[in-house]
C-alpha cells in the first residue's frame, strides 16, 4: 500500500512520495511539497501502518506502511520513540509529585491547620452552625418529654461547663434516638440519647459522659472536624473527582481512614479533659472507666486479636485502652446527682407518649459512630 | 484507497475495525497503576490514551478514525470547572451552615441550576469529543447551543419525574436529536430524522423495564425476607456479631444479585433505543442501522459490570474496548454520502469535559 497524504483541508487521500533525511520528512503530494522537521513530528503505529503528523500543520496526516517508514527513517524512528518515552516519564513524574503534594496537604497539612482554623472561627458563627445542626437533628431525634429530668441534665451541663474554658453556653438535653450515644454539636448543644440513659448505671457515669462532651465543645473538636473534612473533601474531590474507578476509591478510603485517626485523638483528649473538669467540680470521675468497661463487654464480644483492627476502624480509641487510661486518672468525689434526681433523669424518656424505635441489627451495648460523640 | 471520485458523487459507508479487546488488558493494568501513583491525576491522560486506541481501530471505508484530544486539555477543563463551579458551590454549602436556616432555601435554585448545568456539561463534552475526532484529517463539529440543551435536559428530567418515568423514552430521543442534528463532518451536516427514529418502537420495551423492575424488586425482597427468617435473623433482639456481619453485607450481596435481573428487564429498551437513535441519523443519502438485540446487550452489560467489579475498576479500558467492538460490529449503513466533499471545520474548544467530569459523565 503506497503512502497517502491527507492535507487537513478536504476529506481526500492524495498519493504521496516520501523521503527522509537526517532533519526532515519530505512529502510530495498533489503537486505540493511538505517538509516536516523530524524533531517536531509525532508517530502513531497501528495495524501495520504509521500515521505521521507535525506541529506546524496539525490537521495534515501522512499514512504509510510501517515497514516502509522504518526503512526510510532508520535511526530517526528510534529517536522519535525515545523522545516520546522521555516525555511520558516526565509527565508521570510531575503528576506523581503533584499527587504527593496534594496527599501531604490532605493527610497532614489540613489536620494540622484544622486546630488554628477552628480557634480562629468566630464563636458566633460556630454557635449558629450548632443551632442549624441542632434544628436538623431535632427532626430525626425529638427531645424526651420528661421536663424534670431534662432540667436536671441541663443543670449538670451548667455545673460541669462552668469549669470549662469556653464562652459557649452548654445546653444538655435527652433525645429519642435508636442508638447508645451522645453528641456534642458546635457551639454548646449536647444530645444524650434515650438508649444511652437507659444503659447508664450511676450518676457518675452520666457525669462522665456529659464531661466528655463538654470537653469536645471546649476544645472545639467539632469545628476542627468540620474544617478538616471540608479541606479533605474539597481537595480530594477536586483531585480525585467523582469517579468510581479503583484509584478514586483507594484514595477516598485513605482519606476516611486518616480522618478516623484524628477523630480517635480527639476522643482520647476529650476523655482526659472531661476527667479534669469533673475533678475541678469536685465530682467523682470513677464513672468513666466503669462506663467504658461495660461498653467494652457489650461491644459484640471482640477477641483480643481483633481489637487493634477494631480500634483502627473505629472513631473511638480501643475500649480496653480507654478503660485503663480512665482508671489511671480517676478520683473519688461527690456524686453528680442524688437518688431523686437520678430517678428523674432515668425517667426523662420514659413518659410513654413517644414511640420507641429500634433499628434492626443495632445491639444494645454497641456504639454508633456519628459526629463528635 | 485514494479517493478519486469527483465531488458530488457519493460513496457507500462501510464500517470495520481492528479492535482486539484483549490487547487492552495490559493497558488497563498500566493505566490503573499510573492512576494510583499519581493520586488519580493521570486519569485525564488515561482517558485520552484509551480513546486514542479505540478511535484508531475503527475504520470507515478503509480509513481509520483518529482521536486528537490531549490529556492536558481534559486536565485544564477539569481545573476550570473546579474553579468556576466546584469551589464556589462547596463554599456556599459551607457558608450556609454558618448562617440562619432561611439561607438553606438557596439550595433549591442551586440544585435546579445544577441540573441545567449537568445538561450543559454533557453537550459541551460531546462538542469537545466531536472536535477531537477526525477522519481523513477532517474534524467533526458539534454546533448548537449547550444552554438550550441544558434547559431541555432539565425540563425533560422534570417531566420524566412527574410521569413516573414514562416521558423518558421521548426525552431520550429528543436529546439525541439535539446532538445529531447539529453534528457536522467538516462543513457537511449530519441530520436526524425523528420520523425514522420513531419507526423503531421503544415503549413496549420500556414497559417491560418499568414493570419488570417492580417484579424484580418484589421477588428479591420476598426472597430476602424468606432468607432472613430461614436464618433466624429477622426480629432478633440481640443479634450476634456474625448476624450483624450478614446484615451489613447483605445489601451489597442483594444488589450484586439483583443487577443482572435489572439489566435483563431493561436490556430490550436499551437495545431498542440504540436502534431507534441509529435509525434517525443520516448523512447525505446514507442512513444507519445498529443491529443490536436485547440478549446480547444484556450479556455485554452483565459481563462488563462483572469485569469492573471484580477488578475494582482496573479493567475499565478493556470494558470500553469490548463495548466499542460490540457496537461497531453491528453498525451498518445504506445509501451513499459524498464524504470527499467535506472541507475542514473550524477548530473546537481548547479544553474539554470539565463539567461533564464533575458530574461523573464520560461516554468513554
Amino acid at each position: 500500500m503506497p503512502a497517502r497524504f491527507h492535507d487537513g483541508r478536504e476529506a481526500r487521500a492524495h498519493p504521496a512520495e516520501v523521503a527522509v533525511d537526517d532533519r526532515a520528512v519530505h512529502i510530495a503530494a498533489d503537486g505540493c511539497e511538505h517538509n516536516w522537521p523530524l524533531k517536531a513530528i509525532s508517530i502513531d503505529r497501528h495495524g501495520g501502518e504509521v500515521r505521521l503528523s507535525w506541529k506546524g500543520d496539525r490537521d495534515a496526516r501522512l499514512i504509510l506502511p510501517e515497514a516502509e517508514w522504518i526503512a526510510l527513517a532508520g535511526a530517526a524512528d528510534g529517536a522519535v520513540g525515545r523522545r516520546d518515552r522521555r516525555r511520558e516519564i516526565a509527565l508521570i513524574g510531575a503528576l506523581a509529585a503533584a499527587g504527593a503534594a496534594v496527599a501531604g496537604f490532605v493527610f497532614f497539612g489540613m489536620p494540622v491547620l484544622s486546630g488554628p482554623l477552628a480557634r480562629a472561627t468566630p464563636t458566633g458563627y460556630e454557635a449558629q452552625m450548632g443551632e442549624n445542626f441542632d434544628a436538623q437533628l431535632a427532626v430525626a431525634f425529638p427531645s424526651c418529654g420528661g421536663e424534670a429530668g431534662q432540667r436536671i441534665l441541663s443543670d449538670l451541663g451548667d455545673q460541669i461547663g462552668g469549669y470549662a474554658d469556653t464562652s459557649f453556653t452548654i445546653r444538655v438535653r435527652a433525645v429519642q434516638a435508636p442508638m447508645i450515644n451522645a453528641f456534642a454539636l458546635p457551639g454548646g448543644p449536647i444530645l444524650i440519647t434515650d438508649d444511652l440513659i437507659r444503659d447508664l448505671e450511676s450518676p457518675d457515669e452520666l457525669a462522665a459522659v456529659v464531661a466528655h462532651e463538654v470537653a469536645h465543645i471546649e476544645q472545639r473538636h467539632v469545628m476542627q472536624a468540620v474544617w478538616r473534612l471540608l479541606g479533605m473533601g474539597m481537595v480530594l474531590d477536586a483531585v480525585v473527582g467523582g469517579g468510581s474507578g479503583a484509584g478514586q476509591q483507594a484514595v477516598l478510603l485513605a482519606g476516611q481512614v486518616t480522618d478516623l485517626n484524628y477523630s480517635r485523638a480527639a476522643e482520647a483528649e476529650a476523655d482526659a479533659r472531661g476527667m479534669e473538669l469533673l475533678h475541678a467540680r469536685g465530682m467523682s470521675s470513677q464513672g468513666m472507666a466503669s462506663f467504658f468497661a461495660r461498653l467494652e463487654e457489650g461491644g459484640g464480644g471482640r477477641g483480643e486479636g481483633a481489637r487493634p483492627a477494631a480500634e483502627f476502624l473505629s472513631t473511638h480509641p480501643d475500649g480496653g485502652r480507654r478503660v485503663r487510661a480512665a482508671r489511671a486518672m480517676e478520683r473519688p468525689g461527690s456524686a453528680a446527682l442524688d437518688d431523686g434526681q437520678w430517678a428523674q433523669v432515668k425517667a426523662a424518656c420514659e413518659t410513654g407518649d413517644q414511640p420507641r424505635v429500634r433499628l434492626p441489627g443495632l445491639p444494645r451495648g454497641g456504639r454508633e459512630t456519628s459526629g463528635q460523640d | 484507497m485514494f479517493d478519486r471520485s469527483p465531488e458530488g458523487e457519493g460513496e457507500a459507508l462501510r464500517f470495520d475495525h481492528t479492535l482486539e479487546p484483549k490487547t487492552f488488558l495490559g493497558l488497563s493494568l498500566k493505566l490503573g497503576l499510573l492512576n494510583l501513583v499519581t493520586l488519580t491525576l493521570y486519569r485525564f491522560w488515561s482517558k485520552t490514551e484509551v480513546r486514542h486506541r479505540i478511535w484508531r481501530a475503527v475504520r470507515l471505508n478503509g480509513d481509520a478514525f483518529e482521536y486528537t484530544g490531549r490529556g492536558v486539555e481534559l486536565f485544564i477543563g477539569f481545573l476550570l470547572a473546579l474553579l468556576v463551579l466546584g469551589l464556589p458551590f462547596l463554599l456556599l454549602i459551607f457558608a450556609v451552615q454558618f448562617l440562619g436556616p432561611a439561607w438553606g432555601l438557596l439550595y433549591l435554585p442551586l440544585y435546579i441550576f445544577l441540573f441545567w448545568l449537568w445538561g450543559f456539561g454533557l453537550f459541551t463534552a460531546f462538542r469537545y469529543m466531536a472536535s477531537r475526532t477526525t477522519w481523513r484529517g477532517i474534524r467533526f463539529r458539534l454546533k448548537g447551543s449547550a444552554k438550550s440543551y441544558g434547559l431541555a435536559f432539565l425540563g425533560y428530567n422534570l417531566l420524566s419525574g412527574m410521569t413516573f418515568g414514562w416521558f423518558w423514552p421521548v426525552a431520550e430521543r429528543r436529546l439525541a436529536q439535539m446532538i445529531w442534528q447539529d453534528l457536522k463532518f467538516g462543513d457537511r451536516p449530519l441530520r436526524f430524522s425523528m420520523v425514522q427514529a420513531e419507526k423503531v418502537g421503544v415503549y413496549g420495551q420500556y414497559a417491560v423495564g418499568w414493570f419488570g423492575t417492580i417484579v424484580v424488586y418484589i421477588v428479591t425482597m420476598t426472597a430476602v425476607l424468606a432468607g432472613m427468617f430461614a436464618l433466624g435473623i429477622a426480629g432478633m433482639e440481640n443479634p450476634s456479631s456474625t448476624d450483624l456481619l450478614i446484615l451489613q453485607f447483605a445489601p451489597l450481596v442483594i444488589l450484586a444479585a439483583m443487577s443482572p435481573l435489572f439489566a435483563l428487564v431493561w436490556a430490550p429498551y436499551k437495545a431498542a433505543m440504540m436502534r431507534s437513535i441509529a435509525a434517525g441519523v443520516g448523512f447525505d443519502e446514507a442512513r444507519f442501522r445498529l443491529k443490536v438485540r436485547a440478549l446480547p446487550v444484556w450479556w455485554l452489560t452483565v459481563t462488563n459490570i462483572f469485569f469492573v467489579l471484580v477488578t475494582f475498576g482496573f479493567l475499565m479500558p478493556f470494558v470500553q474496548a469490548r463495548t466499542a467492538r460490540f457496537l461497531i460490529l453491528r453498525l451498518t449503513s445504506e445509501g451513499t454520502a459524498d464524504l470527499a466533499a467535506a472541507r475542514q471545520a473550524v477548530a473546537g474548544p481548547r479544553s474539554g469535559e470539565g463539567l461533564a467530569d464533575a458530574f461523573g459523565f464520560s461516554a468513554i
